[in-house]
């Protein structure tokens, strides 16, 4: 186990995080708190996506399909279904959806499911985009979307969801089951681990949130476009915030988020390819160099300072 | 509608895509054959030929036919360089037990290139789409019109497959190889010198994806993001066709070919990609283990 001390400090660090969460919208402007909603999407949606892919293993490439449902849900029902049913409505689909496909998708193993999770999530995106075409949707325009503050406030109940979503996962008979299975499967389920019924569960559990933070994502600007919220690099940044944090529980995601999402901040506006090139690059150093993440990385040097 | 289904017209055009995913399948299967890496950024090398083409074409009026061999040669050369720079390493810590993390973790290696190449060459050559005309004179074979690029990339790729289908079954590298992509262990017990087949996998590979990007820059526009499409392609083609078995992959290219141009023609454009990933799909899910089941079972 982690030193109690390092439990201590990130406990303290939670308080004052979830204190600034709560106070940036009284201080902020309207950028500051633009900037805040990125960060708690980015929170909402990468601790999700560790329940199923950094507990068992399974690296899902298409979290984004669960989002872009979610989103196109509230889009199409804009303004015949209220909100309140509409949101809780997205996180269902989305959790449907992977109910539905995760049968199947998770026998497929290793690198194939990687693909074949990108693969489907195109498959959606292609499938929805020809039928919009057919139908002569190409975008759509949504009036009267909530004031910015309502979606902060929606997107920070999901954050903090999907934060106690992983923190109670990974510290369960459920989550140590997962992890028993990451690293065989076989074995696991020799000894009594109901490894189909686990790896379904989890895997539906990664997709209800991201299927209400695209809900809620959808109300952020007004003009929807089928490509941009089944966007592949959603789950592609996803899978660089988890990598950069490193470890089992909320801490990596955390620190994977911050990280990144202030440096998209502050290049994506002014120069996004050279945003996706850094992204690339952090990747391939990632995986090369570091890759048990910032997490593992200070553990590893924790315990060579005891060594010496 | 009957007319044109059964017109040699539309079955040439399948013949053209099917030859051309043929040889893009080929290099993707050779290096994931040899060292069981899924090269994602293989589509993205299709790309850069494609890119090296276009500018050869309009900037030293050079003929595609002429920049191919070129551009292969220096595909060949970054499949060498990425070899001994990044990939030797990643796979000298390999043990059966790491196996599984190591395929994980080079596909997302892997993404990351491929990220990398898309938006560097955005950043060089604008994300705008490019085409060129070369070779647009249109010749008649038995009733159908082919213009000149396209037939030009049926014999190219062809060739090039079936030269690669003999190269394995005959020469002596190309036996190497195949005992290295069969059962790596044993072969490097009996001698075969495992690196430098990884290395001239690697080269062939990505030589392979260059000139096929050259081929497909004469037949249809591109930008630096329609390679992952053709990434997708190529592992249809090697799920469908068998580890290492590049006769097996021509005819799967062949049916690729065949579902993507009929598909497109019974339907719409719009459809194009849907049908592709929609088969990717199905194929994945009808061979869960993808290769490997299907090598015990043939075994």
């Amino acid at each position: 186990m982690a030193s109690t001390a390092s439990d201590r400090s990130f406990a303290a660090l939670t308080a004052a995080g979830a204190l600034v969460v709560v106070a940036l919208p009284f201080l902020g402007n309207d950028y500051v708190v633009g900037v805040g909603l990125t960060v708690l999407m980015w929170l909402a949606l990468t601790p999700s996506w560790c329940v199923l892919s950094r507990l068992t293993g399974y690296v899902s490439l298409g979290q984004v399909v669960f989002y872009g449902l979610g989103a196109y849900l509230v889009v199409v029902t804009w303004q015949a279904v209220p909100l309140w049913l509409a949101i809780p409505a997205a996180g269902l689909l989305a959790a449907t959806f992977a109910a539905l496909v995760g049968g199947p998708a998770l026998r497929v193993r290793g690198p194939y499911f990687v693909i074949l999770t990108f693969g489907l999530a195109e498959l959606v995106k292609f499938s929805i985009m020809a039928y919009e075409a057919a139908s002569g949707m190409a975008a759509r325009i949504l009036f009267g979307a909530p004031d910015l503050m309502v979606i902060y406030w929606l997107m920070a109940v999901l954050a903090g969801m999907s934060l106690l979503l992983l923190t109670w996962v990974s510290g369960s008979r459920f989550g140590h089951g997962l992890r028993s299975l990451r690293e065989n499967e076989e074995a696991a389920e020799t000894l009594g681990v109901p490894v189909e019924r686990y790896k379904l569960l989890a895997f539906v559990l990664s997709a209800a949130i991201p299927g209400m933070v695209g809900a809620v994502m959808a109300l952020r600007s007004t003009y929807f476009v089928v490509g941009q919220v089944f966007d592949p690099m959603v789950s592609v940044t996803v899978i660089a915030m988890a990598l950069i944090g490193g470890g089992d529980n909320a801490r990596g995601p955390v620190l994977g988020v911050l990280f990144l999402a202030l440096l998209s901040e502050l290049l994506w506006a002014q120069a996004p390819l050279l945003y996706m090139i850094i992204l690339g690059a952090i990747l391939v150093v990632f995986v090369l160099l570091v890759p048990d993440g910032v997490i593992g990385l200070a553990r590893r040097l924790r315990r060579a300072e005891t060594l010496a | 509608m009957i007319d044109t289904l059964l017109s040699g017209q539309l079955l040439f055009a399948a013949l053209v895509t099917g030859s051309l995913y043929a040889l893009i399948a080929l290099g993707l299967n050779l290096v994931y054959g040899t060292m069981r890496m899924l090269n994602v950024a293989h589509g993205d090398v299709v790309m850069l030929g494609a890119y090296a083409a276009f500018w050869a074409f309009t900037l030293m009026g050079l003929s595609p036919l002429l920049a191919g061999p070129v551009v292969a040669l220096m595909g060949a050369g970054l499949g060498v360089l990425l070899y001994r720079g990044v990939f030797r390493r990643l796979l000298a810590g390999v043990t059966p037990s790491t196996a599984g993390k190591i395929e994980g973790n080079s596909l997302l290696l892997f993404f990351g290139l491929s990220i990398l190449m898309q938006n560097i060459a955005a950043l060089a050559f604008t994300p705008n789409n490019r085409a060129y005309a070369a070779l647009g004179e249109v010749y008649r074979i038995g009733g159908v019109a082919m213009t000149g690029n396209r037939l030009a990339a049926l014999l190219v790729a062809g060739g090039c497959s079936i030269a690669a289908a003999l190269f394995l079954s005959r020469s002596v590298a190309g036996l190497a190889m195949r005992a290295v992509i069969e059962r790596r262990e044993a072969a490097s017990i009996v001698g075969v010198d495992v690196d430098r087949v990884q290395g001239l996998s690697f080269a062939v590979g990505f030589g392979s994806a260059a000139l096929a990007g050259v081929l497909m820059s004469m037949l249809e526009q591109f930008s630096p993001f329609s390679g992952f499409p053709f990434t997708i392609a190529g592992f249809i083609v090697i799920i469908l066709g068998g580890l290492g078995n590049v006769t097996g992959g021509l005819l799967a290219a062949l049916l690729l070919g065949v579902i993507e141009v009929y598909g497109v023609a019974l339907t719409s454009a719009n459809l194009r990609s849907v049908l592709l990933y929609g088969t990717f799909v199905a194929a994945l899910l009808i061979f869960p283990n993808g290769l490997i089941a299907r090598r015990v079972m043939a075994r």
